[in-house]
């Protein structure tokens, strides 16, 4: 008490809100652990070319299943050891990263255009509107994704880019709902109707207006929505209608491992447990972001 | 207070789930006389004229019988239904019947049911699904109760193969009375094994036939029950084997196969089988415009690929690398043909010397054993040709194929266990859709082969032809594929190349 | 009420048929029915011959049209590769589905609203931490990796469980567990907000002020009020467990409907695929229905709105 009293007035140093959010996101564990496993994939994926050990694609069918390194036979040549075609292990973890990171990203970019716009047009406009996106949000969460996802990748057949198109048309409800919650919040704030009486066109005042307060919700869906395609590309590969092999994305890997599980077990665990650590880093952020942006309790 | 609450709920909650899995799971086998097998596939229909699936082939042996039988030891074609046979001239046979023999529903083995099933089954309107195994026949006439002629469209010198596992024999009245669907669903037949319990897709239960007549070149079956169950996944097979949910499981992947080798209560057989591989290049420019319409490309693509290291390394077992489109074994089948060895020297030389020296980028169709499709796809890499595999479920590849709009095919073919050429190469350049290669002068060769009755003859034709194809690196054969078997050590059980498991030749040890 | 009711039925069959219409263009737009009804080794000539006969060369909207006139009637016409009724063929199969949707919900229920409420009255000690490990696990986690894992572990190791199939009520236990794990976290993240709101209102304060025992207060009055919403989700997401169950289904080889999709897109064989699609959707459209009526007249807030 007697330390604040004495303090000078002029030496009080109220943090910024930039500040604040900082502070609030150091002391954040899940936060910290989140980001700085995620930022470790991402550098992994992004410098692959350079730290990989193999090229990821450079099979030996003589040197084929080597278990990793800390197998009794294992060898520091092949640290995870080498695939059923005698490709190395963590070579092709480091470029699947890519793969797995560029399938997460680009269908919530996809999801993330669609849902935030028909989310944010519900929000703002209402009325008829908002009914037909809202018909349109139940009609998507009634569609069983999965199956239609698998049935269109069946018929038309896999690669990267059918399976980012497939899923980045039908995953972005949760954009819808949650954009089409926050602008309804914003629509009667005072700043938003001080705009419009200043005469701003309405594009104008959902991008310089709208926009900018729905980011921190923007953000923590697309984090869901990231992991939520790299789980389901995950699955459409253990079926055998993801991406297309010698791509090495992590589902693929699992996929590949599965007829090796019962007597290699490291070879689906070690892809099973990659794609485990980057959905629960990229959720712990998401979650961060959620608690650091609105403090007022963890929910 | 809560503090309990907590401790009690967590108590009830953990021991719910530990409580219900206390005991132990039953074990199959040896002891209650049953065995217990599995497979992939959800068989739609239990006749055999009526599926094109291995499985139904499987089934069909153990619980109907052919006119003939071909031994599969000796390979020698011996009387099953009939006592007798003899060719009366190239278009006609005559079959004596035997007698006292009765289907599993009491009816009476006769001439009716061979003239019967014969004649619905040569019928094209009637659309039994494999047209090859029937569309030879003319029609079947009945002599006497236990007499039959069979009349030939045109002579076809491997009647005998056909006649013996591909056209079961079904009861004539059952038949009529029930038709394809409802004998799909409870066939009958005078197999030694008969149908008791059915769910379509679901689960076969077989028991043995205790009336199985006694002098059947099949012999008696041993095993008192066999129930099928579908699984899709190998993994989960090779655990309930493992764990004794099943005594046998078949096509059980290479290396799985070698793991469970030195499981204790395990058995693991290799054998070869009918089934081989092969890349289809789009020769005839089908697809439009490609390298592969330049035969030095084609010659390159057959240099670079280690197909003596995928068969051993991947396949495994007895598998070969053959040289021409045909099972080594078949009747017609040459090995004495050009020969392109791995040499990606020469691949790259024979791409520069076609105009490509930096390779090109292509897409490689297949519809199963990927891992094989991935290290041709590397091989392919490492001589500069870029190939993405497009890896479709075989009806969705089929509709791509007639469609002409795949360049490059990795495709496998079983020839339904028949041991004659004519059941593979005459497929395949014919000029329908699935020919890529579209020669006339191999299509002419081929379908005098397939009507020759002189043996040599035969062979000498069918040599030219695979010759050219050869030559002409049309296709590049690949290896012959493996079936793996894994059962329990308690079980006898013997494999034989037409990958059809005999259960009627097995018994418990 | 009755007005509500009857507004959310209309919005239902709507969205039903919205979804059957969709899922009818994907489906026929992305492959050729005919091929796949002709069989293997049909000619052009007898593709044609299929095509024509079973109206495929008409617009796809007549097709669409006739489709739902029979669907309506129950009749979602015949599987080519089974050559028995759809109708059929889902029936044999729909009850395995169900049971494994039920224990799944069960066991998602068992582990998610005692954790939740263990961890809303005891926020931030090892239980809550424990709750909240769980869930988050269980969002990360792949379900069939975890489905492979439960068959290595119970098993093969322990021999606890069969591994495969739906022969009796144990076949169920690991396949129940891999798929009410996956939805446990929202029911158990759901219930602990819900309770740590409760807890913190006047009227609990209230009534422990007034000495009432932690038991009742807990039960009564806490819980009954924190359920509302955890009842709701459960619906909807025992619709979704329905619908999510068709990999696990495959991994257990549980002859369900969901293992029967995923066959039967690998043979193309869509009369199949579009009626569960249906099927599915429709399960979903009747939970939501549900629990928005049961919201309405647990919470007469809603019906007013």
């Amino acid at each position: 008490m007697n330390t604040e009293i004495s303090v000078p007035f002029k030496d009080i140093s109220f943090p910024t809100p930039r500040q604040m959010t900082l502070r609030q996101a150091r002391r954040h564990k899940g936060f910290l652990l989140g980001s700085s496993v995620l930022l470790l994939i991402i550098i992994m994926a992004l410098l692959a070319p350079l730290l990989a050990p193999h090229d990821p694609y450079d099979q030996n069918l003589s040197k084929r299943l080597t278990p990793p390194v800390w197998h009794a036979k294992g060898t520091w040549d092949h640290p995870l050891g080498t695939d059923n075609l005698g490709r190395d292990y963590l070579s092709r973890l480091m470029y699947g990263a890519r793969i797995s990171l560029i399938i997460g990203v680009a269908a919530m970019l996809i999801s993330g255009v669609i849902g935030t716009t028909m989310g944010v047009l519900a929000g703002f406009f209402g009325g008829r509107v908002d009914m037909v996106v809202n018909a349109m949000i139940t009609t998507r969460l009634a569609l069983p994704i999965m199956l239609v996802a698998l049935a269109v990748v069946a018929l038309v057949g896999g690669s990267l880019q059918i399976v980012v198109l497939v899923l980045g048309l039908m995953i972005w409800n949760r954009f819808a709902l949650v954009m089409r919650a926050s602008t309804q919040q914003l629509r009667s704030m005072d700043y938003v109707s001080a705009a419009k009486a200043a005469g701003c066109s309405t594009p104008r005042i959902i991008l310089t207006e709208v926009m900018p307060n729905i980011m921190n919700n923007l953000i923590v869906v697309a984090t869901l929505e990231i992991t939520r395609a790299i789980l389901i590309e995950a699955s459409l590969s253990f079926l055998g209608m993801g991406v297309q092999p010698p791509l090495p994305s992590w589902g693929l890997m699992v996929a590949e491992a599965k007829g090796f599980m019962l007597f290699s077990p490291w070879m689906i665990a070690i892809p099973g447990a990659a794609i485990f650590i980057l959905v629960l880093s990229i959720n712990l952020l998401g979650d961060g972001i959620r608690d650091i942006t609105a403090p007022e309790g963890r929910s | 207070m809560t503090g309990k609450l907590c401790k009690v709920l967590i108590c009830v909650c953990i021991s719910l789930a530990f409580l219900t899995a206390a005991a132990s799971p039953a074990l199959a086998g040896k002891k209650d006389d049953t065995l217990y097998f599995s497979w992939k596939k959800e068989l739609e229909s239990l006749d055999r004229y009526f599926n094109t699936a291995r499985e139904g082939m499987i089934v069909s042996r153990q619980i109907c019988d052919d006119l003939l039988y071909r031994d599969p030891d000796t390979l020698q074609y011996k009387p099953l239904l009939a006592k007798s046979y003899k060719w009366l001239d190239t278009t006609t046979m005559e079959f004596e019947l035997r007698q006292g023999i009765t289907f599993h529903n009491g009816e009476k083995f006769d001439a009716d049911d061979v003239v019967y099933t014969i004649n619905f089954v040569s019928n094209p309107d009637n659309k039994v699904l494999v047209q090859r195994n029937v569309n030879w026949i003319d029609r079947a006439e009945k002599l006497g109760p236990y007499k039959v002629k069979l009349y030939l469209k045109e002579p076809f010198p491997s009647a005998l193969e056909y006649l013996a596992g591909n056209i079961p024999i079904y009861p004539n009245e059952y038949y009529a009375k029930v038709g394809p669907k409802g004998f799909g669903i409870k066939p009958i037949g005078t197999g030694p094994y008969k149908v008791v319990e059915h769910e379509v897709g679901k689960k076969i239960v077989f028991e043995k036939n205790k009336n199985y007549f006694k002098d059947s070149p099949k012999g008696q079956p041993s095993i008192g029950r066999l129930v099928q169950r579908t699984i899709p996944e190998d993994t989960t097979m090779a655990a309930e084997l493992m764990t004794g949910g099943l005594d046998w499981i078949y096509q059980v992947p290479k290396d799985q196969a070698d793991s469970l080798a030195n499981v204790p209560n395990v058995q693991v057989l290799k054998a070869e089988t009918m089934r081989v591989g092969w890349l289809v290049m789009d020769a005839a420019g089908r697809s439009g415009e490609n390298p592969f319409q330049k035969v030095a490309v084609r010659k390159a693509v057959s240099h670079a690929i280690d197909r003596e290291g995928i068969s051993r390394n991947l396949v495994g077992g007895q598998s070969r690398v053959i040289h021409s489109h045909c099972f080594p074994t078949q009747f017609g089948c040459t090995d004495a043909v050009v020969k392109y060895d791995y040499n990606p020297v020469k691949a790259k030389e024979l791409l520069a010397e076609a105009g490509y020296p930096n390779g090109f980028e292509i897409d490689l169709h297949g519809y199963r054993n990927r891992p094989y499709a991935e290290a041709m796809i590397g091989n392919l890499q490492a001589v500069g040709i870029k190939a993405n595999l497009k890896y479709l479920k075989y009806s969705a590849l089929r509709e791509k194929v007639y469609g002409s709009k795949v360049t490059f095919n990795f495709t496998t073919w079983g020839s339904y266990g028949v041991n004659d050429i004519s059941n593979i190469t005459g497929r395949f350049y014919n000029f329908t859709e699935v020919d890529y290669a579209r020669d006339e002068q191999v299509r002419d060769w081929l379908k005098e082969g397939d009507s020759i009755i002189d043996r040599n003859k035969r062979k000498a034709v069918y040599n030219k032809a695979l010759n050219r194809i050869a030559d002409e690196a049309y296709v590049l054969p690949l290896f012959t594929w493996v079936a793996n078997y894994a059962f329990s050590k308690e079980l006898d059980f013997k494999p034989y190349p037409d990958a059809v498991p005999r259960f009627f030749l097995s018994k418990w040890k | 009420m009755l007005v509500y009711t009857g507004k959310r039925i209309v919005l239902a069959l709507l969205v039903a048929v919205t979804v059957s219409f969709i899922s009818f263009m994907i489906l026929n737009l992305s492959g050729d029915p005919a091929i796949a009804l002709a069989g293997a080794d049909a000619t052009p000539e007898e593709i044609k011959f299929v095509r024509e006969k079973y109206g495929l060369d008409r617009p796809i909207l007549v097709q669409y049209i006739e489709w739902a006139g029979r669907a309506i009637q129950g009749n979602f016409g015949e599987s080519p590769y089974f050559n028995q009724p759809v109708k059929d063929i889902i029936g044999d199969r729909i009850g395995v589905t169900l049971i494994l949707g039920l224990c799944a919900f069960l066991f998602a229920v068992c582990l998610a609203i005692p954790l939740g409420v263990i961890a809303a009255i005891r926020p931030n000690t090892w239980i809550d931490r424990t709750a909240l490990t769980i869930s988050v696990f269980g969002q990360a986690m792949p379900n069939f990796f975890f489905g492979l894992i439960l068959i290595i572990v119970f098993g093969v190791i322990l021999r606890w469980l069969p591994i495969s199939g739906g022969e009796s009520w144990r076949h169920f236990i690991m396949p129940a567990i891999a798929l009410g794990y996956y939805g446990s976290p929202a029911l158990m993240r759901l219930t602990r907000t819900g309770m740590m709101e409760v807890l913190a209102s006047d009227y609990i304060r209230t009534a422990r002020s007034k000495g009432l025992r932690p038991g009742p207060v807990l039960f009564k009055h806490a819980l009954r009020n924190a359920i509302i919403p955890v009842v709701s989700l459960a619906f909807v997401l025992f619709g979704y467990m329905l619908g999510g169950a068709f990999v696990i289904e495959y991994v257990f080889a549980v002859n369900g409907v969901g293992f029967l999709a995923v066959r039967s897109i690998e043979r193309a064989d869509l009369p199949v695929v579009q009626a569960i699609i249906l099927l599915l959707s429709f399960i979903y459209v009747t939970m939501t229905l549900l629990s928005d009526i049961l919201n309405a007249y647990l919470d007469p807030r809603i019906r007013v709105k």
